[in-house]
């Protein structure tokens, strides 16, 4: 069997195995993009891993005032849950403590849909009856009085069933720095790409788990197949010469959209990576059995 | 198929009730059943053909030509599709309807508007007292939808208003707003006295400030307002051309009643 290179980079053969989850869309705009920003810096802070952050989220990009309803600076965020109740709670929390909290913040829908997560529905109470309610275009706004005037937040959002977390790719090379180097190209091409976030920090996860452990009680612990100290003791699936493993994980609105993304990636790493010690590209699954998503890396770089 | 033409062509004192010409009324009929309708008011019976010259027949884009303001009740309680009035219009234009669009090149006389649900009016002239207001046996003015007024209104402008938009390019006569329960008026010209009074919740915006404001409405001062930027935006987007400063003064009332509206004066 030929193995597949890319710029002198292996690409393995395997598949990256997802799951559905439910997500949403939402713009954050403010008098500035810097403040927007920050805003959804914070509401999208500790949302790494459904495991134990309750939601993944994550910046899409940055908007042009022309793209915004309100004509400021603003910034897409994307969230997603693994159950529709989930991400409802999850979102009246982040948008309740981080957006409404933040100078000259509003709050808009950014996803179409027949169901619908409550916005400024539910954060309307705030206002203690002195919110008012405007339709604007067919659309319900509420004007939250908060100190430093009014935060202006729409009633509702939509959501999607079809979304899908936990595409990824594993990034194998013989060096720290062109593994980390490789991830960070990787997550500024998927960036770009549109309907996908890459949650965890900076975009890369380097602690990359198995299902189960030997603990009682911990659902989740170390891959320790692709942990490169314990390359000698356990089954690995490790290269003796290589030297760290990342892996950047994605979650998007649609599957198209993580293969777009993936593909996106795995380019991003394969350029100037062989140079660097990049030598494979891979990607992690749990034999096929639990996601209904298999992204096969062959496939998607053909 | 072209466009059902109705042309006005007598004179007339009698005020004629149009409200059978509607699209939802008129799909289906023939120009001879159309020609036979009943038209009226008084012990006359006039029909729509002694009135009118017929031409086209698509129902759902219905032109009125060279009517005056006698011609009431034209595309009341209208569901859908498009009424065009080349010329002005009587009492209760669109009053009550729920949906389509209807566009007046001249003026509306009173109640144009009043009690509608939905859909679009577009009056390029004047508009009568009582526009967007509240018609006998009802319990609210205008209730959804969107009145653009291109020239001066009446009195009791959206009087009873529940939900929708209301945007006057001219002045509005006393009352603007009376006892609005909700929605938006926006008044580029001069209001006359008693703006806001009874005003429940809802907004009223307008480009000059009275001449004299009610003593129960609080002021908030001059501040910022996101929501005029949503509001420019959008109006600039469907249908006046409009251009303000997302900065007003709130005047918040009508504090003799629930007083949780508010007098938005742009600064």
């Amino acid at each position: 069997m030929s193995t597949l290179k890319l710029k002198d980079v292996e690409i393995v053969e395997t598949f990256a195995e997802a799951f559905p989850m439910v997500g949403t869309r939402i713009i954050i705009t403010a008098p500035t993009l810097e403040w927007a920003l920050i805003a959804a810096r914070t509401m999208t802070g500790f949302a790494t891993s459904v495991i134990a952050c309750g939601a993944e989220a994550g910046i899409e990009r940055e908007l042009n005032p022309s793209e915004t309803l309100d004509g400021r600076p603003g910034v897409s965020v994307l969230v997603f849950a693994m159950e529709t109740e989930k991400l409802q709670r999850q979102l009246r929390n982040r948008v309740g403590q981080c957006v409404l909290t933040s100078p000259g913040s509003a709050c808009f829908a950014g996803l179409d849909g027949e169901r619908k997560l409550k916005l400024g529905a539910s954060l309307r109470f705030f206002g203690d009856g002195w919110q008012m309610s405007k339709m604007i275009g067919g659309r319900r706004f509420w004007r939250i009085p908060v100190m430093d005037g009014e935060f202006v937040c729409e009633e509702k959002v939509g959501l999607t069933k079809k979304a899908v977390g936990g595409g990824n790719l594993l990034v194998l090379g013989r060096s720290h720095a062109g593994v980390l180097a490789a991830c960070e190209r990787a997550v500024k091409a998927i960036g770009a790409c549109g309907e996908v976030i890459t949650p965890f920090p900076g975009g890369v996860v380097r602690s990359g788990s198995k299902v189960g452990s030997r603990y009682k009680g911990q659902i989740a612990s170390t891959n320790d197949a692709y942990c490169p100290t314990l390359k000698g003791a356990v089954n690995t699936e490790l290269p003796l010469d290589v030297e760290a493993v990342m892996e950047v994980v994605i979650d998007g609105l649609t599957a198209p959209a993580i293969a777009k993304a993936m593909r996106a990636g795995i380019h991003a790493i394969a350029q100037g990576g062989a140079v660097a010690g990049v030598t494979h590209i891979s990607a992690g699954n749990y034999g096929g059995n639990l996601g209904p998503h298999h992204f096969h890396l062959k496939e998607i770089i053909a | 198929m072209s466009a059902l033409t109705l042309k006005f062509a007598i004179k007339s004192k009698q005020r004629f009730d149009l409200s059978l010409l509607t699209p939802q009324r008129l799909a289906g009929l023939n120009a001879g059943e159309i020609a036979a309708l009943i038209i009226g008011t008084t012990r006359d019976p006039v029909t729509v053909g002694d009135v009118f010259k017929l031409k086209g027949n698509e129902a759902a884009k219905l032109r009125l030509v060279g009517t005056n303001a006698n011609c009431d009740r034209i595309g009341q309680r209208m569901t859908e599709g498009e009424i065009i009035v080349d010329g002005d219009a009587g009492a209760y234009l669109g009053s009550l309807m729920r949906g389509g669009t209807i566009n007046v090149s001249g003026s509306a006389g009173p109640f144009a508007g009043a009690a509608m649900a939905g859909g679009v009016i577009e009056i390029a002239g004047d508009a009568g007292d009582r526009a967007g207001g509240i018609v006998v046996g009802e319990s609210f003015g205008m209730r959804g939808g969107r009145l653009t007024i291109g020239g001066k209104a009446g009195a009791m402008l959206g009087e009873r208003m529940r939900r929708g938009l209301i945007v006057v390019s001219g002045g509005a006569g006393d009352y603007a707003g009376a006892r609005m329960i909700a929605g938006t008026i926006l008044i580029k010209g001069r209001v006359g006295r008693w703006a806001g009074y009874g005003l429940r919740r809802g907004s009223l915006i307008l480009s000059k400030e009275p001449k004299d404001l009610l003593p129960t409405f609080g002021d908030c001062g001059t501040l910022d307002f996101n929501y005029l930027r949503l509001l420019e935006r959008h109006l600039r987007a469907t249908c006046a051309q409009v251009k303000f400063k997302p900065r007003a003064r709130r005047l918040i009332g009508d504090m003799a009643v629930l007083g949780k509206g508010e007098m938005l004066i742009l600064a």
